[in-house]
């Protein structure tokens, strides 16, 4: 449909246009690599069969993809601040149509950002995946940034403004990266965190990098650890729960016409 | 007589515990350059959400060019232009990125949203412009830019909420003047919010909006005429018993 390609190249410019933001997140998994990688592989050090900055490889490509995509779609709430959201609200496209479109021009940012920072980590790790570990991951990569794309778009639409935006990076987005098992196994994790790892997203967007890039170590437990076909199912899931929730809330009174109403009082 | 291009009866909205539309009854003829006058708080903005389905009402209805507002936004949606009080345009994208951005969200095939691209933007002097980014443009230059993409996907009904606030008085003259044109040509229905009385006197016919209400509707001229009074101006203080600036103070 044409209005879900203009909202997508509309997303894609955008991050394009902005340089600054399209440098760091290429850059921020190489910071969290040698600060992050240095001091786990310090503990770890001896006492695995895997070079620890092997074994981050997969959970920093899910990273990758988590900020590209659900920043991508948070931006959202600045669309409404800046009015261009009502632009799309009163073109004759149902709400659900916005909402598609700014997950996949999320999804499309977030896949964009990953295969970057792929093209550059893994020859700096020493990974080298097999063709078929290489499409595993690329669909892992896309099923993730769509599942957080539209996790992002109905965040978005449930916020009032972009000052809430740090209450999501502390409730939600690093909750959701420390139960990855992106920096270390969730299942050394207690049980209540480990039931929660199983609400997380991410958790099974990395678990599926693990199995694409990792097979090699799954008999020495650094492997994906959940059946490929549930992961798919899982990021599948969420990506159309978040979507089918996000469409009616983005358009919800509180949203767009009630600022405006408080604004002419 | 010719149809009603906007047709709205009982229309109401609550925002909780307040009223911010009443129980508004108004026909707004094809072709009709439609004034909406009111201060700040009287339920334009509202009205205009609620027509244009952004906004679901609390009470009432509404058919605007045919269609049921709330049962069929899309086909209402799709007859409506609305250009907003604040720039809806990208700030980001260039100008002709914006309206091709609109083009596609209004389903234009792209040969045909290419053509109109361009002849909205020499007609509003934009053409030169057109590469730049929207955050480089002047607030007049801004709104034309609105306006433009309020009527690419040629609708029967424009609604203008608000055009001029913020605009220099010679961004004002240019914007009217582009209305006019816009009007001879294609026979656009104008409906235009405005609190500004002097910019309601070209509109065929004028409502007078007061807190919600409907405090009258008439021609300018006839308004003038049964109120006994020189401006619409007096005429809202003589239907309401206080000033336009009064109460846009609250």
């Amino acid at each position: 449909m044409r209005a879900v390609y203009g909202i997508v190249v509309r997303e894609f410019v955008r991050f394009l246009r902005q340089r600054g933001r399209a440098l760091s997140s290429v850059a921020r998994p190489f910071v969290w690599l040698i600060f992050a990688g240095a001091g786990f592989a310090a503990v770890f050090a001896g006492r695995s069969e895997i070079d620890y900055r092997l074994y981050m490889a997969p959970g920093l490509l899910g990273m990758v993809v988590m900020f590209g995509s659900l920043l991508a779609a948070l931006s959202t709430v600045i669309d409404r601040d800046a009015g261009v959201l009502r632009m799309m609200l009163v073109a004759p496209i149902r709400r659900g149509t916005v909402a598609l479109g700014k997950t996949l021009g999320a999804t499309l940012v977030g896949t964009a950002q990953a295969l970057v920072v792929a093209a550059i980590l893994l020859p700096v790790v020493g990974l080298a995946p097999t063709p078929g570990g290489a499409l595993l991951a690329l669909a892992a990569i896309v099923l993730t940034g769509l599942a957080l794309g539209a996790l992002g778009v109905l965040l978005a639409a449930g916020m009032r403004s972009i000052e809430n935006f740090a209450g999501v990076m502390n409730f939600v987005v690093f909750p959701m990266l420390f139960l990855s098992g992106a920096l270390y196994p969730v299942r050394h994790l207690g049980p209540v965190l480990h039931v929660l790892a199983h609400l997380n997203p991410l958790a099974y967007g990395v678990d599926l990098l693990k199995h694409a890039l990792l097979a090699r170590w799954a008999d020495s437990g650094y492997g994906g650890e959940l059946p490929i076909p549930l992961d798919c199912a899982a990021l599948a899931l969420f990506a159309l729960a978040g979507l089918a929730a996000a469409g009616p809330l983005l358009a919800r009174e509180g949203g767009v016409a009630r600022a405006a109403f408080r604004e002419q009082r | 007589m010719t149809a009603a291009a906007i047709d709205a009866r009982g229309l109401g909205k609550d925002f909780g515990s307040v009223c911010a539309l009443d129980r508004l009854d108004l026909e707004v003829r094809e072709g009709e350059f439609f004034g909406f006058l009111g201060p700040n708080g009287a339920g334009k903005t509202t009205t205009v959400h609620l027509l244009a389905t952004l906004l679901a009402p609390s009470r009432g209805s509404a058919r605007v060019a045919g269609h049921d507002i709330r049962v069929d936004g899309l086909a209402v949606r799709r007859n409506i232009g609305l250009v907003f009080q604040e720039t809806t345009l990208d700030r980001d994208l260039t100008v002709e990125e914006n309206l091709r951005f609109a083009a596609r969200l209004w389903n234009l095939p792209e040969h045909q949203a290419a053509a109109r691209i361009e002849a909205a933007l020499r007609r509003f002097g934009l053409f030169e412009r057109r590469r730049d980014s929207v955050r480089s443009l002047s607030g007049g230059m801004r709104r034309a830019a609105d306006i433009a993409r309020g009527i690419l996907h040629e609708p029967r009904i424009l609604f203008l909420d608000e055009p001029t606030a913020g605009l220099d008085p010679r961004a004002r003259r240019s914007l009217w003047e582009l209305i006019r044109s816009l009007r001879a040509s294609s026979g656009l229905t104008v409906f235009l919010t405005t609190h500004y009385v002097e910019e309601a006197e070209p509109c065929d016919r004028v409502a007078v909006m007061d807190r919600g209400r409907l405090a009258a509707l008439d021609t300018p001229a006839e308004l003038k005429r049964v109120a006994g009074v020189a401006s619409l101006e007096e005429v809202f203080l003589a239907r309401t018993g206080h000033e336009l600036a009064q109460t846009g103070a609250s």
